[in-house]
């Protein structure tokens, strides 16, 4: 199956269509994602999904604070790491 | 009489006080304390804790089997009164250990707890410095009801419109739960038969009275083990670098003792979805289980590479939703069978280690009712089997280790490993 474009729109379908976390209010690119309850298995969850959609691999200390601030600055950095791999 | 709807987890905190209480361990409590810096506002206290009991009737609620469809309820009269917050003599040093083991058995000097909550405050030195104790019957709540509850009498608890709205959980047919509990029931069968120890074995003594040790690392200890978690698991995963620190610890006592373990079973606690984490009464953490092979756990590196791959795995596998499945299972039993049969079914046992990561409790205040807040540390009572605890937190930059068991199931000598294999494993460094 090819890899899935990564958008910030991509980012916020794999959140919410995999129950990754419940918002009472719809997601945009700039919510902030820790104030969602982003805990350590839900980053798990989501480090899976990133594989499995987007055919990347994250490493655990990959996983910083502004990477992870919003479904668009995770956008941003997975799309560099798609094509730092190409 | 109104009943709430009850989680597998308010289930499974039920059966195990229930097995905790039958063995002779007594309720199953929790203390919360606070260190405060300066004396908390009485008037905004007390009227913070009236308003909280009036708007939880869940405070007053009890487990109970309802009679159409076996299903297990909150059964609620309403609300409870508060009860008096207790302002206790200034004393020359803060309460001692055995205040805190006496709250941890819910006893005060005037006798059992008849309320699932006590604060007591409790001024000390000459500096204005106060400690608070909050006791909290754990089959009620949990940590993160505990922050909750913090949360509010710190801000003195106004505008709140109470308990949000209850979400009924889906139910599903035995089949399908049986089906989404197998991978579970075949990983615990393999790891029963490969043999899997905690720190209790068959004829220890069981019913001690509950003991704990707090290991309160400085900023710059603090600081190191931050370091080390970054460099290894990023800025979210504090949950599996902890783990892997308590399961090393647990495999060293398990080598002073000469004991065999080849696999570790740890229950590490993860959210349970679809309910809400603004409910300050009711459990919201379920089990996500973990198998650890021991001769993975060589140095910390290992441990944190190894425990990393397996909660990858255990998540791949689904076994946070097989075990929120088999708990579900479980609920058609009466609440007393429930730890029995998990402990014949594990040899005796319930997992290796009770763990966890709470984070930080209060985040974001600096103060609680007008005084400042120094650290906030949480310390339950555990159950044997499986007779140790070891419990991450931090605050303002600073982490403490809470390790709890019960008196005669650790000796002093242990003690003292444990907590030097701990400080060496966070930090770096080798323990003084």
């Amino acid at each position: 199956m090819p890899a899935a474009p990564i958008t910030p729109d991509s980012v916020i379908e794999l959140l919410t269509a995999e129950h990754i976390l419940e918002p009472q209010e719809p997601i945009t690119p700039d919510t902030d994602l820790f104030t969602l309850g982003l805990d350590s298995m839900a980053m798990m969850q989501l480090l899976l999904l990133i594989e499995e959609r987007f055919q990347l691999t994250v490493n655990p200390a990959e996983m910083t604070r502004d990477r992870f601030a919003s479904a668009g600055a995770l956008a941003t950095f997975l799309g560099e790491k798609r094509r730092r791999a190409a | 009489m109104p009943t709430l709807p009850a989680t597998t987890v308010d289930f499974f905190l039920a059966g195990l006080e229930a097995f905790m209480v039958r063995s002779g361990q007594g309720m199953h409590w929790g203390v919360t304390q606070l260190w405060l810096a300066g004396r908390p506002d009485a008037a905004a206290l007390q009227s913070a804790w009236e308003q909280m009991h009036a708007q939880q009737p869940l405070l007053g609620a009890r487990l109970r089997r309802q009679w159409r469809g076996w299903r297990l309820a909150w059964e609620t009269s309403g609300p409870i009164p508060a009860p008096p917050i207790i302002w206790h003599p200034p004393q020359p040093l803060p309460p001692d250990d055995g205040v805190l083991q006496e709250r941890l058995q819910g006893r005060t000097p005037a006798g059992g707890l008849t309320s699932p909550l006590l604060l007591e405050v409790f001024p000390w030195g000459d500096g204005g410095a106060h400690r608070v104790l909050l006791t909290w019957r754990h089959a009620l709540m949990d940590g993160t009801g505990v922050n909750l509850l913090l949360t509010r009498l710190a801000g003195g608890g106004g505008g709140d419109a109470g308990p949000p709205p209850v979400v009924v959980p889906p139910r599903e047919g035995l089949g399908r739960l049986f089906k989404k509990a197998r991978p579970l029931l075949r990983r615990m069968h393999t790891m029963t038969l490969d043999g899997c120890l905690s720190a209790w074995s068959k004829g220890a003594p069981q019913a001690g009275a509950p003991a704990f040790r707090l290991i309160e690392l400085t900023l710059e200890q603090s600081h190191a083990a931050v370091m080390r978690l970054r460099e290894t698991c990023g800025d979210f995963m504090q949950m599996p670098f902890y783990a892997a620190i308590a399961a090393r610890a647990l495999r060293r006592l398990h080598e002073r003792r000469g004991w065999h373990s080849p696999v570790l079973h740890l229950h590490l606690p993860c959210q349970v979805r679809g309910r809400s984490r603004e409910h300050l009464f009711g459990n919201h953490m379920g089990a996500l289980p973990l198998f650890l092979d021991a001769g993975a756990l060589g140095t910390p590196d290992q441990a944190i590479k190894h425990v990393l791959e397996q909660y990858r795995e255990a998540l791949k596998q689904g076994m946070a939703q097989a075990s929120e499945a088999l708990m579900a299972l479980s609920t058609h039993l009466p609440v007393t069978w429930f730890m029995p049969v998990v402990r014949w079914t594990n040899r005796g046992q319930i997992c290796s280690l009770f763990h966890s990561h709470t984070g930080t409790f209060l985040a974001g205040c600096t103060t609680f009712a007008g005084a400042a807040v120094q650290n906030v540390v949480t310390i339950p009572s555990v159950s044997t089997p499986p007779g140790l605890g070891i419990f991450f937190s931090d605050f303002a930059g600073r982490i403490t280790v809470t390790l709890a068991w019960r008196e005669g199931g650790v000796t002093a000598a242990e003690e003292k490993l444990l907590c030097g294999q701990i400080l060496t494993d966070l930090t770096g460094a080798s323990a003084a």
